[in-house]
């Protein structure tokens, strides 16, 4: 039986003559292949004239045009164009149209995030330089900056607008309004003139910095801060041979000239690696083009030196003593005890090269054939127990661990993880950082495909991912048996969720991700119908059958790589991801292919895979209950998304009676049980009892509201039908102590005292009792309004 | 069912008819109640001191006041608290506030082009009916501003569902006002100077009557 369709992503069908069409599915030859290939520019060619001729169509002018941005031929001959779209030749940023062009028929494009109604009268008045310069001083560096910074004239729509951050204060615990990261600025026009300028530190003074600013290109405000860099939070690991986590292993390596071997792969790669471009080939026989292990070499003590080297000058070829790093072999990352690590990470990084090159025809990282690195052996306070991929860099960094602590991060997963980072970098761009509900779906795209990588490199090779027998599970070696994450059932690290709820942006990524890892995981494996089992969902009863692990591989490769695209602004979420994979799936296997899912279709399969995960609905399932926190103001610049920001937030009073305001939809009992906190008080790895997280406290009435407690920081509230418990949502409010004027009560006399404080040094200022901050600034002011609006709003 | 339908919406139609023209008694009984209010009436509070005064914009159901104070003071900013009856509402202006600034406090720095630069104002209706708004100057470099001018507005509102009776008396007070004094000392003072200056000043503001009309 056919279910509805599911609603399409937003998408132009250009029809355009091409010649027979052929099904998305159909195998296809290596000189085939090669051929559509080579057909590759001229596809991209037609693809941009063909959405420049539809641009009345999209509803923009003349003005506005489409230029190619990134490209790529995939597994059925199909050039997947992601073009750019521009204003008087300045890309406008966020808005990009994919268009595939396929073998024949009809060039297709998805337009949905192709923003209309884009138009700007004046010019900018800042020269690129001072925008530039703008930047680099709020990036305020100690250090030398890695690379100059890049700056860029945009076209910045002010729908993307950052606003609050939030910090930890270091010296009492608390969260803290983050004012040198947080952006007040407000745009009159919905369109500006603005600098992307693109900065990159690394050095021990400043760690590691990727931000990316767009400066307003008149007023010189910034208007939005990105966090480029792709980390991963960790945990420990075990293993023995060779590797220390993958045993004894054959390893790609190079004889050089002088006879001695290299952790060197030169047959993988086709472009230098833009890191070791710095690094000067000295007629070794190396060269910056092909995959390869490299070790930062640190003091007896574990200090970075600054000095990266190649594992080199082996004479036997032979590599490693399979133990875990240790203490003593800091300094000497070069010797066997190191070169474990770089066996492990190289491995792992060969590996996952040959995934994407033989199941999904991609070439590297970037698709291009970039070359990719391992960097093992790094340390520092940051480095030490996280590994993290550098875009930049094309190169996965990671650190070495602590004796008691954590194993080296060179575990084929985790590797496998951060080069996925690589792919959707360079494809769908998902912003990392929590705020989103795409960081969530980043870092699970990184952690599903380093599984299927984990079945490729079991079934050892071929074009296709066999049904290995996968624990589902992130750095267990890493974490000496305790696994950093799992995918079948995320919750058992205590943290991640299982399933989706409005709130769940709040979480770090790597705990959001459960949604999407449980998903993927259902989607390939099954679901049970048996409550209790490991893969029973709660959301989908009846269970279902799993589709494997190739078909769910190809799906969602396909739906993250030419369906979705962010390009570092945050707008896609877990819906929008089902949406997508189910076309996929209707695209790739057909609506009635058969043999799959709960009701025979792998379309619905998907659906009931999402739907297990609280993301949309199962097959045919009539509307479920939702609860939803309501924007909580109106669009003022607040509630706008910014890198370390949240959605659904607000300022409130402390020690006041407020009244969150919930709606529940698809049920006619609409009510709710309020908790104080959420499930996302885990954010950023931190749980109950630390700080810096959101807290939870004050009263929960009888009648709904809540009083507030007396402490600042962030709170989290909770919204649970009380028809449908398995529906709820968290929203956060920042406590701020309004009665800057201490007569006991909150009114708008209070800002009073804000207002005169103005320009005053620290020590003498009345109002410094709001954030328990030294001065007064726009901040204060913006706040207190902000409060006064969502506490006592004129109805 | 349509001729069903039909014979429902007769018997209704009757039923309003045969109310409509009652006996005598009900009209008697009607003649002592007096009419239902359609608006509102202010009268504007004697004096130049502090005072509330009705603005040439306001309409039979909404009644703008403007904040005016005494000839010959300057001040930095004004906020007040004023509680109405609940059977009247406070209204907004464009902004989305309860309070419209009058052009005369300086809301921004000095020279500032910033469109996004956030303004000293702010209100709200809080629980029992009470507007609290304020319109400060934040940059205490700027000089204090003549004060005998309309400062900023407040707006109430006529509530048809409230089923007032003319004539109604619709109490306004003002339990709290507070102006930023023109001296708060300077920047550059010393601290005991600026603690001894950096304090709003009291003030009582005359508001007149509200009638429903």
């Amino acid at each position: 039986m056919h279910g509805m369709f599911p609603r399409p992503l937003t998408a132009l069908v250009f029809a355009l003559a091409l010649g027979p069409v052929l099904s998305a599915a159909q195998p296809m030859t290596p000189s085939a292949l090669a051929y559509h290939r080579a057909q590759q520019p001229k596809r991209v060619a037609l693809a941009q004239a063909d959405l420049l001729a539809h641009r009345t169509e999209l509803g923009l002018s003349a003005r506005e045009a489409f230029v190619p941005a990134h490209s790529f031929t995939n597994a059925q001959g199909e050039a997947i164009v992601h073009l750019d779209h521009t204003f008087d030749g300045y890309r406008v940023l966020g808005s990009q149209a994919i268009a595939k062009v396929p073998l024949g028929g009809t060039i297709q494009a998805i337009t949905g995030k192709v923003l209309k109604g884009v138009q700007v009268d004046n010019e900018p008045t800042l020269a690129p330089e001072t925008a530039k310069a703008i930047a680099v001083r709020h990036l305020d560096v100690k250090g030398a900056m890695k690379d100059a910074p890049r700056v860029e004239r945009v076209l910045f729509p002010a729908q993307f607008l950052g606003g609050i951050a939030t910090a930890v204060d270091p010296a009492t615990g608390k969260s803290i309004l983050d004012r040198k990261h947080s952006v007040h600025a407000k745009l009159a026009s919905p369109y500006v003139w603005a600098y992307e300028v693109k900065t990159h530190v690394q050095n021990s003074q400043d760690g590691l910095k990727a931000l990316t600013y767009y400066i307003d290109g008149r007023t010189g405000n910034i208007l939005r801060i990105n966090d480029a860099i792709d980390r991963q939070s960790a945990t420990p690991t075990t293993g023995s041979g060779q590797g220390y986590y993958n045993g004894n292993v054959a390893i790609p390596t190079s004889q050089m000239v002088d006879g001695t071997y290299a952790l060197y792969d030169p047959t993988r790669g086709s472009l230098p690696n833009p890191y070791l471009q710095y690094f000067t080939p000295d007629g070794s026989g190396w060269g910056p083009t092909g995959l390869q292990a490299w070790y930062e070499l640190n003091d007896a003590q574990g200090n970075n030196t600054g000095q990266s080297f190649l594992f080199q000058g082996n004479a036997a070829n032979n590599w490693g003593d399979g133990l875990p790093f240790s203490i003593g072999s800091f300094g000497q990352e070069g010797g066997l005890n190191g070169q474990t690590m770089g066996v492990d990470a190289l491995y792992a990084l060969t590996w996952t090269w040959d995934f994407y090159n033989n199941v999904f025809y991609r070439n590297g990282m970037d698709g291009l054939g970039t070359t990719a690195i391992a960097q093992v052996g790094m340390t520092g306070s940051w480095y030490k127990h996280n590994a993290y991929w550098d875009p930049y860099y094309q190169g996965a960094f990671l650190g070495t661990g602590t004796p008691d602590g954590f194993g080296s991060f060179t575990e084929f997963d985790v590797v496998a993880h951060e080069m996925t980072h690589g792919v959707t970098g360079t494809t769908v761009q998902f912003v990392n950082a929590a705020g989103y509900e795409e960081a969530g779906l980043n870092e699970a795209t990184s952690d599903f495909f380093a599984q299927m990588t984990k079945a490729y490199a079991a079934g050892g090779g071929g074009s296709a991912i066999p049904e290995a027998d996968l624990p589902w599970q992130i750095g267990a070696g890493v974490g000496h048996g305790t696994p950093i994450r799992y995918l079948d059932k995320p919750s058992q690290d205590q943290r991640s969720v299982d399933g989706w709820y409005d709130g769940v942006h709040f979480m770090d990524g790597h705990y959001s991700a459960g949604v999407l890892n449980r998903a993927l995981y259902l989607l390939a494996h099954g679901a049970s119908a048996t409550p209790g089992d490991i893969n029973y969902s709660p959301y989908l009863p009846n269970g279902m059958v799993g589709i494997g692990n190739d078909k769910t591989a190809r799906i969602w490769f396909k739906a993250v790589t030419e369906m979705l695209y962010s390009g570092g602004m945050g707008t896609v979420t877990f819906q929008e991801a089902r949406d997508a994979a189910i076309q996929v799936a209707l695209q790739l296997y057909g609506d009635s292919a058969g043999g799959y899912g709960f009701d025979s279709l792998t379309s619905h399969a998907v659906e009931n895979a999402f739907g297990a995960a609280n993301v949309g609905l199962n097959y045919a399932e009539p509307p479920r209950t939702q609860v939803r926190f309501a924007d909580w103001r109106n669009n003022d610049y607040i509630q706008r998304t910014h890198f370390t920001a949240y959605a659904n937030r607000q300022f409130l009073p402390i020690g006041e009676k407020v009244v969150p305001r919930i709606t529940v939809l698809n049920n006619p009992n609409t009510a709710v049980t309020w908790t104080l906190g959420g499930p996302s008080i885990y954010n950023n790895g931190l749980h109950d009892g630390e700080s810096g997280y959101a807290l939870k406290g004050g009263v929960i009435n009888a009648d709904g509201s809540w009083t507030t407690p007396y402490e600042l920081g962030w709170y989290a509230l909770t919204a649970t039908s009380q028809a449908d418990p398995k529906q709820f949502a968290e929203g956060r409010a920042f406590l701020i102590n309004m009665d800057t004027d201490q007569d006991g009560e909150i009114d708008a006399l209070d800002l009073g005292p804000i207002s005169f404080s103005w320009l005053l040094r620290p020590g003498v200022n009345p109002a410094h009792s709001m954030f328990e901050a030294p001065e007064v600034d726009d901040g204060d002011i913006a706040a207190f309004a902000d409060a006064m609006k969502s506490t006592w709003w004129v109805k | 069912m349509r001729i069903r339908d039909l014979s429902f919406l007769v018997s209704g139609l009757a039923l309003v008819l045969s109310l409509a023209c009652g006996g005598g008694s009900s009209n008697s009984a009607a003649s002592t109640q007096p009419p239902p209010a359609a608006g509102l009436a202010y009268t504007n509070p004697t004096g130049s001191s502090w005072r509330l005064v009705k603005d040439g914009s306001s309409t039979a159901t909404r009644v703008v006041l403007n904040l005016m104070g005494p000839a010959g003071l300057k001040t930095r900013g004004v906020g007040f608290n004023i509680q109405a009856p609940t059977t009247v509402k406070f209204g907004a202006f464009a902004s989305g506030l309860p309070i419209n600034d009058a052009g005369v406090y300086q809301l921004t720095m000095t020279g500032s082009t910033d469109p996004s630069e956030p303004l000293a104002i702010t209100g709200g209706v809080k629980k029992g009916n009470l507007l609290s708004v304020g319109i400060y100057q934040k940059d205490r470099t700027q000089t204090a501003q003549d004060s005998s001018v309309t400062l900023c507005q407040i707006a109430i509102v006529f509530d048809p569902t409230a089923k007032l009776a003319v004539g109604s008396n619709l109490a306004l007070t003002i339990p709290k006002a507070k102006v930023i004094p023109e001296d708060i000392g300077s920047a550059s003072d010393d601290t005991f100077t600026l603690d001894k200056k950096m304090h709003m000043a009291d003030i009582t503001i005359a508001v007149g009557t509200l009638t429903a009309n």
